[in-house]
């Protein structure tokens, strides 16, 4: 018996906006510690991770830990029918083959139930081992979303290098080059406002700008992006979602010719 | 014409030309392809514009000489002699490389003569195709359909010639023996005959040479309802030509009193007594010339005449490869309008007439080159291995002979029939294999000759066939005895097609399906059965290429052995190209995830 009461329906809403576009179909984990997520895109060239952790819930209860593997795109057809402030309640039975989305009114004068089917999905889970960054980019996301698809309209990949200046982002394309530097600017009003860099060493790796555009579908959960770059590891965008989780994307870096290091 | 169909028929020119590396004139593709010989000419004009670079061109320019304005020439000019060729039908005709227009005086029309790979070293082969099939429409019997004998496609009319496409012969009695004569005789000896007659019309009627003004009208009106019904027409009347055979065979001499009525409409009536007034020799296209008279008022030229007309053209570019000069006023069906000077008109007279016929027939008697072709395309067989060196067959041909039947079936059948046969005397080598299939083959054959005489109103080829020896089967077999004994080129041809029979298993066999195809003609597959549907049709084009003498030398064996399996091969290519979906559409460049993140056991 699984029952997961998400007050703020629209925050379901916006993760499965977030996932849908990279991957169509996932297993939907549920254990005692939350309700996640892992998938790769269809290419094996990136990885979503959600986590939803049970304390972010007003009602968790999951008697066992269950896997639920389902359509993005069709569980996000039925999340578009609950309302921004409606009370989500997802419910599943052992041994069912569905999932049940209950959608309640704030007022409480409207309930509705949708039942969907689940599908049997053969997924592997990776292990994501943690890792020391060698930079890490604190920015906001409407930022980086901007920087992305401002870019993907001249190049098709991105180098993001990080120094002690800043952050640069820069592209080639048949039309020209264009190059975004962010510099480290703690001196804003709003904390989410800001762009923080925590540098170790400089790095610098290129990236495929179609996935980032993807990745910043995300952005409406938080205001903020933490981009953590290492030379062996894909580049982690991270969204954290308020006192719940987070929703973590993993690129692997495309590889240079005179940069064999980024392979490991 | 629609221009669907034109657009069709231009991807067949590139086919032919490219491929089969035929001659294409806008004779012949006015007769194989049912169009009027004005919209072959556009269609030629069309097709040098879209694909012309690479091809070379031969350019009939008609018009006044300017030393002897009293002379109308028609001259075949290679675009080697023409200006550049894109500048000439951007700037329309009469523009012209100084060499070659300046024997001409201003006005003097350039059309498309044909399209091929390369210029010919001997001149003939450039109306070779055109003479070939004209000799195969001489030869059906009167009562065909025929759009030779009726004379449907020239743009230049003949009073004694009903246009008519219910397959009607005229009723007067000249033209019958003309033709009759036509068909059995050189064709020296039928257009002397035919010139005098035609005078002796156009001199005691003067009531139908109606004034070209008229013919203007006619003509604009004949456009106007021209186009899509055209179309329709044709089909309409091929479908009429399908019912005929029975007929045919039947009443060989009997003049056929249908009356098909829908050309008719199209073309405009061409009076068969002249109190009839109506003479028209509308196209569909023409352009009203208000100088310009049409040839029906000469009631010179048919359709027929023409391929002597350009046979003596080929020959005087053989002979002197130079301009020619009839002398005459023969106007091939080149100039559906011309420039004629009104004088210049009155004084086409019998003397030119006659000059023309003494000047054929000199001609054709002269050339022993032509008589020669002659007698070699008599022999159908030696015919229909031209057809079989040729390359693989353009998709879609209408009938050479007017009649609704695709030409491929003859073909097909024939091929069938020397597989078989081959299958038989090489069977020696391949026992094993062949063992289980020749019966098959057999039983395929016989099913097959068995539907041939339900068509039977097949093709002329196969309505002849029967001539030699009353039973068709036998003969075929002696036809392509003479054809397997005769060249190497064709023995390996032959070993193609018995490797193509060796590996039939008993699952698979070969089987003829004819359906009607969605523009009303009637397409004859040879199919391999228990295979997808869907490559059904390609199964049969690439056995087509596989037939191909061209392309089969000693290594080729192997690899036609294998043609049979094509079942198997297009969804290997889709399974493979599936694979590629999942991994291959990827940069090499990129990274992949898994080779950062290890799986959890």
């Amino acid at each position: 018996m699984l029952e997961l009461r998400l007050v703020q329906g629209s925050l379901l809403k916006k993760v499965l906006e977030s996932i849908k576009d990279l991957v169509n179909d996932a297993n939907f984990d549920c254990s005692a510690t939350g309700f996640s997520l892992q998938a790769m895109d269809s290419s094996h060239v990136a990885l979503v991770a959600l986590l939803l952790r049970s304390e972010g819930f007003e009602h968790y209860r999951c008697d066992r830990n269950i896997s639920m593997g389902m359509n993005l795109t069709n569980m996000a057809k039925m999340l578009k029918c609950a309302g921004n402030d409606d009370i989500i309640t997802i419910k599943a039975d052992d041994g069912s083959d569905t999932v049940t989305f209950m959608f309640e009114s704030p007022t409480q004068d409207k309930i509705a139930d949708f039942e969907m089917k689940l599908m049997d999905i053969d997924s592997e889970h990776l292990g994501i081992p943690e890792a020391e960054y060698h930079a890490i980019v604190r920015m906001p996301s409407a930022e980086f979303g901007r920087i992305c698809k401002d870019l993907s309209s001249i190049g098709d990949t991105v180098v993001i290098s990080v120094t002690k200046e800043g952050v640069k982002f820069s592209t080639r394309g048949d039309i020209g080059t264009a190059n975004i530097v962010c510099r480290q600017n703690t001196t804003v009003d709003k904390p989410e406002e800001a762009t923080v860099i925590e540098m170790n060493e400089p790095v610098s790796l290129t990236f495929a700008l179609r996935y980032l555009n993807s990745f910043t579908k995300a952005s409406p959960l938080s205001n903020t992006v933490t981009i953590s770059l290492s030379s062996e590891l894909p580049v982690v965008v991270e969204y954290k979602i308020a006192e719940m989780g987070y929703v973590r994307y993993y690129l692997a870096p495309k590889i240079e010719e005179d940069e064999e290091e980024t392979k490991p | 014409m629609a221009d669907i169909e034109t657009l069709g028929i231009v991807d067949e020119i590139q086919a032919l030309v490219s491929d089969k590396l035929q001659v294409v004139s806008y004779k012949w593709l006015s007769r194989n392809f049912l169009v009027s010989s004005n919209s072959a000419k556009r269609l030629l004009q069309e097709f040098v514009e879209k694909h012309g670079s690479g091809l070379e061109v031969v350019y009939s320019l008609s018009g006044w000489l300017k030393d002897s304005p009293s002379t109308y020439h028609i001259r075949l000019v290679s675009s080697a002699n023409l200006s550049v060729v894109a500048t000439i039908y951007q700037s329309s005709a009469g523009y012209f490389y100084a060499e070659a227009k300046k024997e001409f005086l201003d006005d003097c029309s350039v059309q498309v003569y044909s399209v091929q790979a390369c210029i010919p070293k001997d001149p003939v082969a450039l109306w070779n195709s055109e003479f070939v099939q004209a000799e195969e429409l001489f030869r059906q019997s009167l009562s065909a359909d025929n759009c030779l004998l009726d004379n449907r496609f020239c743009g230049v009319s003949n009073p004694f010639i009903m246009r008519n496409g219910g397959g009607t012969i005229p009723s007067t009695n000249a033209v019958p023996q003309v033709k009759s004569e036509a068909s059995g005789l050189r064709k020296s000896n039928s257009t002397a005959q035919v010139k005098p007659e035609q005078k002796k019309v156009q001199l005691p009627s003067p009531s139908a040479s109606v004034p070209s003004s008229h013919v203007v009208d006619a003509k604009s009106e004949s456009r106007g309802t021209s186009g899509p019904e055209e179309g329709s027409k044709f089909v309409a009347d091929k479908h009429k030509v399908a019912q005929l055979p029975p007929a045919k065979k039947a009443v060989q001499s009997e003049k056929s009193s249908k009356n098909g009525g829908a050309l008719a409409n199209m073309w405009g009536r061409v009076p068969t007594k002249p109190k009839v007034d109506i003479v028209s020799a509308a196209t569909s296209d023409a352009i009203p010339n208000p100088v310009g008279l049409y040839l029906s008022l000469f009631g010179l030229v048919i359709e027929f005449a023409l391929c002597f007309v350009s046979f003596v053209l080929g020959y005087e570019l053989h002979l002197t490869d130079h301009f020619l000069s009839f002398g005459t006023y023969v106007y091939l069906g080149i100039a559906a309008q011309i420039c004629t000077p009104e004088g210049v008109e009155d004084r086409i007279s019998d003397d030119d007439d006659q000059q023309v016929s003494i000047r054929r027939t000199s001609n054709g008697e002269g050339n022993r080159k032509r008589r020669v072709i002659f007698d070699y395309s008599d022999e159908e067989d030696e015919f229909k291995d031209a057809v079989n060196l040729a390359s693989p067959d353009p998709p879609k041909q209408k009938s050479i002979l007017g009649s609704k039947q695709t030409p491929s079936t003859p073909e097909l059948e024939k091929r069938e029939v020397k597989k078989v046969k081959e299958a038989g005397s090489k069977s020696h080598e391949q026992e094993t294999k062949e063992a289980g299939s020749k019966s098959h083959e057999q039983e395929t054959f016989s099913k097959k000759s068995h539907e041939q005489e339900t068509f039977s109103k097949r093709s002329h080829e196969q309505e002849r066939k029967p001539l030699p020896t009353s039973e068709p089967k036998s003969s075929k077999l002696h036809s392509s005895e003479i054809i397997s004994e005769h060249a190497s080129l064709k023995n390996a041809a032959v070993k193609d097609e018995v490797t193509n029979a060796a590996p039939t298993s008993p699952k698979r066999r070969k089987v003829m399906k004819t359906r009607i195809d969605e523009r009303g003609r009637e397409v004859t597959e040879v199919v391999w059965e228990g295979e997808d549907t869907e490559i059904k049709a390609d199964s049969n084009t690439m056995k087509k290429a596989d037939n191909n003498p061209v392309n089969s030398t000693g290594d080729r064996a192997p690899m036609a052995k294998k043609s049979p399996a094509l079942g198997s091969t297009a969804p290997t290519n889709q399974a493979s190209k599936a694979g590629n979906k999942k991994t291959g559409n990827k940069d090499p460049k990129q990274g992949n995830i898994l080779s950062f993140f290890k799986k959890k056991a």
